[in-house]
């Protein structure tokens, strides 16, 4: 087979990092090839010096046989490599045609105007070629992220690329746009397109690629096709250790009821009931799962729970004390801990440091702050603290919160959240967009609080995930419990029933004392 | 999403046609006293409406406006917010008249009020570009340099505020087309008005119809992807602001040669009109055409308030009916709601930063 790029000896050092350690990499032309590992190590990186915005330390680029030198993106483009940025490079009030032509238009009239009737053909045809649904006209901003997604891939193609470089492609979409981009993928390579995929997520790789190719640390751990490896050992490549994937634990021994909700009513932005009557108890020492296709109320209850929202009906509880209309200070002195679903917008202000990210719903504590003035010297060692325990790279309690990567930011926030020793925790999706390592690590940390007898509310699209940490398991549909079921005895297919609201015969229903619903 | 984006545009646009049938509802009510009760106070304040001295002498006010609008529209449509428009319109209006003092013509005095302009943009450009300075700063610093700089230097050439009179340019009349009743006034104008029409269909079709337009709005919204895309954002950015110098030169001049001189007092002549700029192609949403059709409402207030007063026709105090324009801006910015920005305007861009 011919190799469409064939990295030889790349690294590629920072100052004070080695970025790429000796990394070779092929990629055989008319195949997916997955670039899998952590958070950190060194994904990338590689494939910033294969696009030609890095120049590498050491080594080699070879693109169809060739060596070659990228001194920008400008020359790997003219050499048909292409890369989808994690973040969309698109600018949101232009249509798709505008777009993908953007810098390259065809042009009439001694070049001064842009002929628009041939960049919508040249559009649509690229678009039927591929078999991509897009409408050329359409408005970035009024189509959704998997579109965008097909417009980057459009905009590449339109450029003349062969190889396509996506950078974590699926972190942004629903499971079904996952699907869709998969069969875009298939539908590419059949055509002898070349696609290169950065991913940390174990199934993907194993699902869409012909080849895996594992990071680990800057350096490459090994090269293994797709259908000849199991989940454990590509989890151990990444880690470098073993990885427990399955928990193992006690049963739960649950106590007093910590969180009482009675009849929620939760009124989204339109006007809808999102919440529509949930009641729900969590008791000390338990984990409550609440699963469901995303959008059906779980946004709202968790607003409702920490008080970012007021109910418009029922009333909330925390230990025996009505809080339906506290403030969030008097719910978080009252031992609320409460991880955001979006840590960039709700969890962390980017632009402050982890000392300031530390104090965040801790500044009106008296070890923090006396008559308006803020310890800094003890916010500092708290940070550095959880620095320290949460394992926080680059522990740097002066880095600012916008130069970590995702999973960093995650342990970070998870650790300032569990730090307050909170006899409450609502935990909403903890572990998206998170390396294997962290998302064990915030599992354990997780498990830890429900021994110590706190309660937790977790809340998750990733079955996997509520399915093993809960000791129970609510589903919701269109802001409704419509179940309540044992999470280790309810099969897959059961849950798929009930996240469409339907409820299959001999479900695993468990009747909780004090539950509002049957 | 979609029905966001869609209800945000559908709120914005209903708010411009609620200002636009508002005022709609208003003249025809005037023309109804003006047509069947001419004596009455509304019937004689429609005839000073409708009176070609006072569409002439709205376009006249409309044309340092409308230029500095559009020089607004372009910089900050590529991402750089030029609050200097008023500091350019300065410079301008004073190197027009102390270039056709020297050079004995109007026409190269007009193209010096423009280099002058466009040379100060030049600086505003390298501040903000090259330097990463604060945009809004560094367009305050333009309007104070200009407000600084050109009385003074009329006091070095002319010995005062005032430069001396140098002479305004003939009205071009075109034969039967100025007879006609009220519009008649567009075909008996100056020069400049007729420039500032072909500069509003200029500037349309520079944004939204070429390369370049589309680039400069690439700039403004993200320049990332436009740097990805290939094209180089510094320089769109440059070419973004020096021709905001150009316009608002234009702009300059000729509002100082219809005068034919430039008065330094106070706030000089400029008197706001940069700032009113801004306003206007913000109520025109980022459009020339909006912007056009703003300045005219504001200048038409502008004009009917002059005339007001020296018509005498309603019992209100002079100092009152001057107050009508700004009081109009103020319901209007409040009815207009929320305009959208340029998503990066105001935001340095640094290409090869993550």
């Amino acid at each position: 087979m011919e190799q469409a790029v064939h990295l030889d000896g790349i690294t590629k050092r920072f100052p004070g990092v080695v970025a790429n350690d000796d990394v070779d990499l092929a990629v055989e032309k008319g195949t997916v090839h997955a670039l899998l590992g952590e958070n950190g190590a060194g994904k990338t990186t590689l494939m910033n010096v294969l696009y030609g915005l890095y120049q590498p330390t050491e080594g080699t680029v070879n693109v169809h046989g060739e060596t070659q030198q990228f001194d920008s993106p400008r020359d790997a483009i003219d050499e048909g490599v292409g890369m989808i940025h994690q973040h969309f490079m698109l600018v949101d009030p232009m249509t798709v045609t505008e777009n993908i032509t953007l810098g390259n238009e065809p042009r009439k009239w001694l070049g001064l105007t842009v002929d628009s009737d041939q960049s919508r053909k040249q559009v649509r045809e690229l678009s039927e070629r591929y078999g991509f649904d897009v409408d050329p006209d359409a408005r970035i901003e009024d189509v959704g992220v998997g579109v965008q997604q097909r417009v980057e891939i459009l905009k590449a193609l339109y450029r003349g690329a062969d190889v396509l470089i996506l950078d974590e492609p699926t972190a942004v979409l629903t499971p079904q746009e996952v699907d869709d981009l998969f069969r875009v993928l298939e539908e590419l390579t059949d055509q002898g397109k070349t696609i290169i995929f950065i991913t940390h997520k174990l199934g993907e790789a194993m699902e869409a690629a012909d080849e895996i190719t594992v990071l680990r640390e800057g350096k490459n751990v090994g090269t293994v096709a797709a259908d000849d490896i199991t989940r454990e050992e590509l989890a151990e490549m990444m880690v470098g250790r073993e990885v427990l994937l399955d928990l193992d634990r006690d049963p739960a021994e649950p106590g007093r009821s910590i969180l009482d909700v009675e009849n929620l009513v939760v009124e989204d932005d339109r006007g809808v009931n999102a919440v529509d009557g949930i009641s729900l108890e969590v008791r000390a020492g338990e984990v409550l799962g609440i699963a469901g296709v995303d959008g059906n109320g779980q946004s709202e209850l968790v607003e409702a729970i920490t008080g970012l929202q007021l109910p418009d009906e029922g009333t909330i509880t925390y230990d025996g004390v009505d809080r339906t209309t506290d403030s969030r200070r008097e719910r978080i002195e009252a031992g609320l801990a409460y991880i955001p679903e979006d840590r960039q917008e709700r969890g962390l202000v980017m632009d402050f440091d982890l000392v300031e990210n530390g104090l965040l719903g801790s500044q009106h504590a008296p070890d923090y702050s006396s008559k308006g003035r803020i310890d800094w010297d003890y916010t500092r060692d708290h940070a550095e603290e959880i620095i320290e325990e949460y394992d926080v790279r680059p522990p740097d309690a002066n880095a600012h919160a916008k130069s970590l990567s995702g999973g960093n930011q995650q342990k970070f926030v998870v650790g300032r959240e569990f730090a307050r020793d909170p006899r409450l925790v609502v935990a909403s999706h903890p572990t998206r967009g998170v390396d294997v390592g962290s998302m064990e690590f915030i599992h354990d940390q997780i498990n830890a609080l429900r021994e110590a007898g706190r309660a937790v509310l977790l809340i998750s699209s990733n079955l996997d995930e509520v399915q093993s940490l809960s000791d129970r398991l609510a589903v919701v549909y269109e802001g409704e419990i419509v179940d309540i079921v044992d999470p280790e005895r309810v099969t897959e297919e059961q849950l798929g029933l009930l996240m469409a609201g339907e409820q299959p015969d001999a479900a695993p229903t468990i009747a909780a004392d004090g539950e509002g619903h049957q | 999403m979609t029905d966001d984006s869609a209800m945000n545009r559908l709120s914005s646009m209903s708010g411009r046609l609620f200002i636009a049938a508002a005022a709609f509802l208003a003249l025809a009510v005037l023309a109804g006293f003006g047509l069947f009760a001419p004596e009455s106070t509304l019937g004689q304040i429609f005839w000073v409406l409708a009176s070609k001295s006072t569409l002439s002498s709205t376009l006249r006010l409309s044309v340092p406006i409308v230029l500095a609008a559009l020089g607004g529209i372009f910089a900050e449509k590529s991402g750089i917010i030029n609050i200097g428009l008023e500091g350019l319109l300065i410079i301008a209006a004073f190197a027009a008249i102390f270039g056709a003092d020297v050079t004995g013509s109007l026409w190269l005095g007009f193209l010096i009020g423009i280099v002058a302009s466009t040379l100060l943009a030049g600086v505003f450009a390298v501040v903000c570009i090259e330097f990463r300075a604060d945009q809004i700063i560094a367009g305050l610093a333009v309007w104070l340099i200009a407000l600084g700089l050109a009385p003074f230097a009329s006091q070095v050439f002319y010995g005062g505020p005032n430069t001396s009179s140098v002479g305004t340019f003939d009205t071009i009349t075109v034969p039967t087309l100025a007879d006609i009743p009220f519009f008649g006034a567009l075909f008996d104008a100056s020069p400049a008005v007729y420039i500032m029409f072909l500069a509003v269909a200029a500037s349309w079709y520079v944004l939204n119809r070429t390369t370049f337009g589309r680039w400069v709005r690439a700039a403004g919204e993200n320049p990332k992807a436009l740097d990805t895309a290939g094209v180089d954002v510094s320089r769109v950015r440059y070419a973004a602001v020096l021709l905001s110098g150009v316009l608002s030169g234009m702009g300059g001049a000729a509002l100082a040669i219809n005068i034919g001189q430039f008065t330094g007092n106070g706030p000089t002549m400029v008197n706001g009109k940069g700032f009113i700029a801004i306003v206007a192609y913000l109520f025109g949403n980022y459009n020339p055409v909006g912007a056009l059709l703003s300045t005219t409402l504001f200048a038409g207030l502008d004009a009917v308030q002059l005339r007001l007063q020296t018509a005498d026709v309603i019992a209100v105090p002079d100092s009152l009916v001057q107050t009508i324009p700004f009081v109009a801006v103020i319901v209007v910015l409040a009815l207009v709601g929320k305009t959208r920005l340029p998503e990066a305007a105001g935001e340095h861009y640094e290409s090869g930063e993550e």
